[in-house]
């Protein structure tokens, strides 16, 4: 789910920098003390994932994670997901520094709008209901993602319709792994410390 | 259901994001070689390749095999630009500066001729240059690949110090806020 250096043209790659500071400077405010350890594990457990390769089919993917951070961290997520890419694109090559912007928009971006979907409903219903929805924050960011990316495709010049078939179809599958794996991970910080999912005051009411 | 879903997954295209973009060029000979690949191990197959001057000049353009490989007979000496846009984000790119090109750049009569068994038991002397040549750069083939492979394992110690800067970044963030927070307290 990285776009890669000279995929994009210069005015998306700018506008997708822009975006990515006003993101990481808003969830830096939003960062309190408390949660920064969760954005820290949630950071690394997304720099790691992406490098677990799981084939099906005839190709392989991989687990972004992007939806898990959102519903705990919220804006927050926008530079736990930044370092998490920098480091990638620093010790992997992957997507790369051009566009670490548009790649942090392109995740981060759908992770904030799932916080605000699906985590209402995760704070209030019981244990079961909060397995649902996060299954749903966790398929429905990564579809996010899928659209972000033709998006910025489309915006540098690829046919929209094509780009964004092909990107979401190769990720139907990951799509249902992420879905599985968040929803079984909210479920789990639901019954051990459902304070995450908590704003810092209402946790301590 | 089940054969719905193998249905789909047999329907997806062969490359999914998320995967570098791997090229590699060199000059064989008279020619220049190169292979194209998604670090995953998918070979770009008949994938258009254009090659630009540093002007962006056209230079010329080929189309990979089966196996991701392409040649490319050089004709002016500039530095090559090889791009291959796969789509979905994926964008090859990479350059043959002119100090790597084929030595003697005119255009030849014919590629490197079959190499025998026969011509490797040879006399050295026996040997002719362009041939032997051939020989040594088919044996190399594979060692390319393997470098150009091994260039993109990514080893524990890569990962390890990833999650070391994570959490030594996170922490000096906590050490940030907490003084901050010990400082509004002592003040307030």
């Amino acid at each position: 789910m990285h776009i890669v250096d000279g995929a994009l043209a210069n005015p998306v790659v700018i506008g997708g920098a822009a975006l990515a500071v006003g993101g990481i400077a808003m969830g830096l405010r939003k960062l309190d003390l408390e949660k920064i350890p969760a954005a820290g594990v949630l950071s690394a457990s997304f720099f790691v994932a992406s490098l677990i390769h799981v084939p099906i089919g005839p190709s392989s993917v991989h687990l972004i994670l992007g939806g898990l951070a959102g519903l705990v961290l919220g804006w927050a997520a926008f530079p736990a997901l930044f370092v998490g890419l920098l480091l990638q694109a620093v010790f992997f090559g992957f997507g790369g520094l051009s566009v670490l912007g548009v790649n942090t928009v392109i995740i981060a971006g759908p992770a904030v709008a799932v916080h605000y979907l699906c985590t209402p409903f995760i704070r209030r219903g019981d244990a079961r209901l909060a397995w649902i929805w996060g299954a749903i924050g966790g398929g429905v960011a990564l579809a996010m993602t899928g659209a972000m990316v033709a998006l910025a495709l489309a915006l540098s010049g690829q046919a929209f319709f094509l780009a964004a078939k092909l990107v979401i179809l190769a990720h139907v599958p990951v799509m249902a792994v992420e879905a599985v794996l968040t929803g079984a991970a909210v479920y789990l910080m639901r019954q051990v410390k459902p304070e995450l999912f908590l704003a810092w005051g209402e946790a301590q009411a | 259901m089940r054969g719905l879903l193998i249905l789909v997954l047999l329907a997806l295209p062969g490359q999914a994001m998320a995967h570098k973009v791997i090229a590699t060029v060199y000059a064989a000979g008279d020619m220049i070689e190169g292979e194209i690949g998604l670090s995953n191990g998918d070979l770009a197959k008949r994938q258009l390749v254009q090659i630009t001057g540093s002007d962006g000049t056209m230079l010329g353009e080929v189309t990979t095999d089966d196996e991701g490989f392409f040649t490319f007979t050089p004709t002016l000496a500039v530095d090559h630009h090889f791009i291959a846009d796969m789509g979905m984000g994926h964008v090859a790119r990479v350059v043959l500066p002119v100090a790597e090109l084929p030595k003697g750049l005119q255009p030849v009569e014919a590629s490197a001729a079959p190499v025998t068994k026969s011509v490797a038991v040879a006399p050295v002397a026996a040997i002719d240059p362009a041939e032997f040549a051939a020989v040594v750069r088919d044996e190399m083939r594979p060692i390319r690949r393997e470098i150009a492979a091994l260039k993109e394992t990514r080893d524990l110690q890569a990962i390890l110090g990833g999650i070391g800067y994570i959490v030594g970044l996170f922490g000096l963030g906590f050490y940030l806020a907490a003084r901050r927070k010990l400082k509004d307290h002592r003040d307030g």
